[in-house]
């Protein structure tokens, strides 16, 4: 489904990834791990458009040749960037109709978001309160759904689970194996190691721009010196 | 007390148009970062055409003024694509110091096509004031104040009630996740230029029938408008509405009531006390993070 084939980013002249390859095929969820600094979240933002690149990425067949997030985001590919990231003076509902701003079809759009509301009551009472009052649990579930507003074939997620409480970890990766569930094949970063490889098929592991290992989960969690490195021996 | 509700009044005159330059400057500031010196140069483009349509040209009276505001926007896409979109990726100090530029030019070449001799805008209106009980407005004003009230609640409806407006708040807010959502940032950048642009220009065809035109108007409404703004909060719709107010409000009383020589001194007044005591404008928003 997604190729990306030697990717190059540099930051000024500062290089943070070199000829990186990977591969996400159809309905699987594939995880990016590595320390700090490692380039993962260089690597998704490469993919969305946010950021230039050396290198090749193709998604079903199309290149994209640095085309930028509003072409990609037409491709099908939706990008929920690090630190949730909601429009803090926009109301909920208006947040998730920004999710929604290339689509056209207004009456699903609509059953999108009652849909929403429906799963997370707590929002619903909230849907014309600014998005910037609500906890950072609740902040995360809408950042979650606006993505998932384009109805993407491929979302990208950059560290969900960052500065959340345990129990709002464990609900957001639901959320997420909830929506690889119903058919959107997932690509995300996340720096709790252990946490990602439980849950994807594949990962890959970044190390200072480059790729050291990759492989299904168990091989993964298996392998001495990722254990050593990553899980905690 | 009769005193009191003629400043009241004239308060809201004048307060109408100072909201629609501080909410053009606000927008501006708050969905691009250019702290935009040319403000009061498209106040005083606005007010040049719509002399040059309704004197000289003898166009009728509203369809001058339209086509004045249309102009107005025109100037203001080209200031931005020839001037700004360059220097997107520079920081504030060096979009400001090439608008300050422009300010300079267009205020010579206003001079330079106009000559320094102040101009008048005919209008239509009857010059008996409306008298209601103690106080009097002149028709004129009750226009100016009537298009600016029209002008303001359109952007508002604009803002809140769009797609378009939502997009533009959210670039406001987060240009970077609003690109992921789709949004073409460049074109948004235009177009909150354009439209800023246009709010300074209609503020000057309105007013022009009301004061005169001359080349150097622009300085003070550039100053004026960014104490508005100040008042407000950087980039608050809102509190750039109220500010044009409140601003209003001080130079009324400021000249009624303390002296008259005072009267362009009170926003600056303002801008320090506000300063001083509330830096964060007079309506920041509340937020939470985390």
């Amino acid at each position: 489904m997604l190729r990306v084939d030697g990717l190059s980013v540099k930051y000024g002249a500062v290089p943070a990834l070199h000829g990186v390859s990977l591969e996400v095929n159809e309905g699987e969820l594939v995880t990016l791990i590595g320390a700090n600094g490692a380039g993962k979240s260089t690597m998704l933002k490469a993919i969305s458009g946010l950021v230039k690149y050396e290198g090749e990425i193709i998604f079903n067949g199309e290149s994209f040749d640095n085309c930028g997030p509003r072409n990609v985001l037409t491709m099908g590919i939706a990008h929920c960037p690090e630190g949730r990231r909601v429009f803090p003076q926009l109301t909920v509902t208006e947040n998730l109709l920004m999710g929604a701003y290339l689509r056209h079809d207004r009456n699903e759009v609509r059953r999108d978001i009652d849909a929403f509301f429906e799963r997370f009551p707590r929002l619903g009472e909230r849907r014309l309160q600014a998005a910037g009052t609500l906890s950072g649990g609740e902040q995360q579930m809408l950042a979650i759904t606006r993505t998932m507003m384009s109805r993407p074939k491929l979302v990208l997620f950059d560290e969900p689970s960052l500065g959340l409480a345990p129990n709002l970890v464990e609900q957001t990766f639901r959320f997420i194996l909830d929506i690889r569930a119903k058919g959107t094949t997932v690509l995300m970063v996340e720096q709790n190691a252990f946490a990602a490889l439980e849950l994807c098929d594949r990962s890959y592991l970044l190390a200072s721009g480059k790729l050291v290992q990759h492989g299904t989960s168990s091989q993964m969690l298996s392998n001495p010196h990722i254990r050593e490195a990553y899980l905690g021996g | 007390m009769e005193q009191l509700l003629q400043h009241l009044l004239n308060a809201v005159v004048l307060g109408g148009t100072y909201a629609l330059l501080g909410i053009g400057l606000t927008l501006i500031f708050g969905v691009m970062r250019v702290a935009n010196f040319t403000h009061g140069e498209l106040y005083t483009f606005g007010a040049y055409m719509a002399y040059a349509l309704i004197g000289p040209l003898e166009l009728n009276f509203f369809v001058g003024l339209a086509i004045a505001v249309m102009l107005g926007i025109l100037l203001g896409i080209v200031i931005e694509f020839m001037l700004l979109r360059p220097l997107q990726k520079s920081d504030m100090d060096t979009t400001m110091l090439v608008t300050i530029g422009a300010w300079i030019a267009l205020q010579n070449m206003e001079l330079f096509g106009w000559g320094g001799v102040a101009k008048s805008v005919p209008h239509p209106f009857p010059t008996d004031p409306f008298v209601i009980g103690s106080v009097s407005v002149a028709p004129l004003r009750v226009f100016v104040v009537c298009v600016a009230m029209v002008l303001l609640v359109s952007f508002y409806l604009m803002i809140n009630r769009t797609t378009f407006g939502i997009a533009m708040r959210a670039t406001f807010q987060d240009p970077e996740v609003s690109s992921l959502m789709g949004v073409k940032i460049n074109r948004m950048f235009t177009l909150t230029f354009a439209i800023g642009s246009g709010l300074a220009a209609s503020a000057g065809a309105l007013l022009a029938p009301v004061f005169v035109v001359v080349p150097m108007m622009g300085d003070l409404v550039t100053l004026k408008a960014f104490a508005v703004v100040i008042l407000g909060g950087l980039g608050n719709i809102v509190g750039a509405t109220i500010g044009g107010f409140v601003l209003g409000l001080a130079e009324e009383l400021g000249a009624g009531y303390i002296d008259s020589g005072y009267r362009d001194a009170m926003g600056f007044i303002l801008i320090i006390a506000v300063l001083l005591l509330r830096p964060q404008g007079l309506f920041a928003p509340r937020e939470r993070t985390g």
